[in-house]
């Protein structure tokens, strides 16, 4: 549920972005000039909106993520993300918590055909990413099917609930994730940002007699070992030269 | 073609995102597996008429004809008492055992299997004789009491 309302703050960002860039656009037409602009390049340092306004209303989570890119070339950055979340997940039969760090690398490819001076992107990229956490379940329920008494099938016994409030720890996940997303710079150097990760694992430590459901950094993990993630990005360029 | 090739890419990470695992499709708590036996021919399953509850509940059988009957196991008890009833006589049987709960997956959580199945105590009115043929049970593939009448 959370990936759907997620989505829908994703597409009034792109639809504010999309606007700003298009005014930005009518203000350089007039301007009609053959100088070749100079790109600033530096490293942008950033942190994640998103799991902030999450932590703040949502009792189960709490998160920061901070981002970072450096260029390398006037499409190419070098990009990364490090962070830390403590979350809560609430299943039908069982409930766990998960809390742990995560670090992600790669690079970032602008796609976008900037006019002028502007430096907003367009970009698809790739990561590598590692966490290390532990997982702690909570409770659980001992699943058994119903028994079926004439036409209802209801549980014959009273279901046993355990509360084994037992700690996994030393867990670990490797994972890669393709990236979309755009940055659009609002003011001079500071940019505002809209990621989503398809991540798969590539290998995980999982816990004796439970699974790692939930990995901080990758998100929620399907059955196929795969998770989809988003963010939402504040964050300022320290210019170091322009070429 | 390079365009494409992103797309193609970025669609098969997403279909295999989207997967659907609601739902609990696997094996989970198995219950207890009781065959009927003809007391002279040991091998030959005899049909029992049959209710069967357990003490102080409903009734899961309720005048069924059967040579096997499958029954749950209280996984927050170490001991229950099932009653059959076979036309007019009753008998029970208290078995006892030991579970072990075991994590299954994302969308069933966890199930438990049963280890050490005894039989307490029994009546042998219509029974004649109980053997255990499987004192672990962690599928509802084979008989693990076999009761003989």
């Amino acid at each position: 549920m959370k990936t759907k309302s997620m989505s829908k703050y994703f597409i009034s960002l792109c639809m504010a972005f999309f606007s700003m860039t298009a005014i930005a656009q009518e203000e350089a037409v007039s301007l009609k000039d053959s100088i070749a602009y100079k790109k600033n390049y530096g490293l942008r340092l950033g942190i994640d909106l998103s799991k902030l306004l999450i932590g703040a209303t949502d009792d189960y989570f709490s998160g920061y993520e901070l981002v970072a890119d450096y260029r390398i070339q006037k499409d190419l950055y070098i990009a990364g993300e490090i962070g830390f979340i403590e979350k809560t997940s609430e299943e039908d039969n069982y409930n766990f918590t998960t809390k742990g760090t995560y670090i992600t690398v790669g690079f970032n490819k602008n796609t976008f055909q900037n006019w002028l001076e502007m430096d907003n992107e367009i970009f698809y990229g790739a990561r590598y990413g590692f966490s290390s956490f532990s997982q702690k379940l909570n409770t659980y329920t001992v699943f058994q099917e119903g028994t079926k008494i004439g036409e209802v099938s209801t549980p014959y016994f009273e279901p046993k609930t355990v509360h084994p409030n037992q700690t996994y720890t030393d867990l670990s996940a490797h994972w890669i994730s393709f990236v979309l997303g755009l940055k659009v710079e609002t003011f001079k150097n500071l940019f505002l940002g809209a990621s989503v990760n398809f991540s798969k694992l590539i290998k995980t430590a999982e816990p004796n007699n439970f699974k790692n459901l939930y990995i901080p950094g990758f998100n929620k993990v399907y059955a196929t070992n795969s998770s989809v993630s988003f963010n939402y990005t504040l964050s300022y360029r320290i210019p170091l030269y322009k070429k | 073609m390079k365009k494409y090739r992103l797309v193609f890419l970025l669609l098969s990470f997403l279909i295999g995102a989207c997967e659907n695992d609601d739902f609990c499709t696997e094996e989970t708590t198995p219950r207890l597996v009781i065959g009927f036996y003809e007391l002279e021919n040991p091998e030959e399953f005899k049909k029992a008429p049959l209710i069967v509850w357990a003490a102080e509940m409903d009734s899961i059988y309720q005048g069924v004809n059967l040579d096997s009957i499958v029954l749950p196991l209280h996984t927050g008890s170490q001991n229950i008492t099932y009653k059959f009833s076979h036309t007019k006589e009753v008998d029970q049987i208290n078995f006892t055992y030991e579970s072990e709960d075991l994590f299954v997956s994302e969308s069933c959580g966890f199930k438990a299997i049963f280890k050490n199945l005894r039989i307490e105590s029994s009546t042998n009115n219509w029974i004649k004789s109980i053997d255990i043929n499987n004192a672990f049970i962690d599928n509802e593939n084979q008989v693990h009491v076999k009761i003989f009448h």
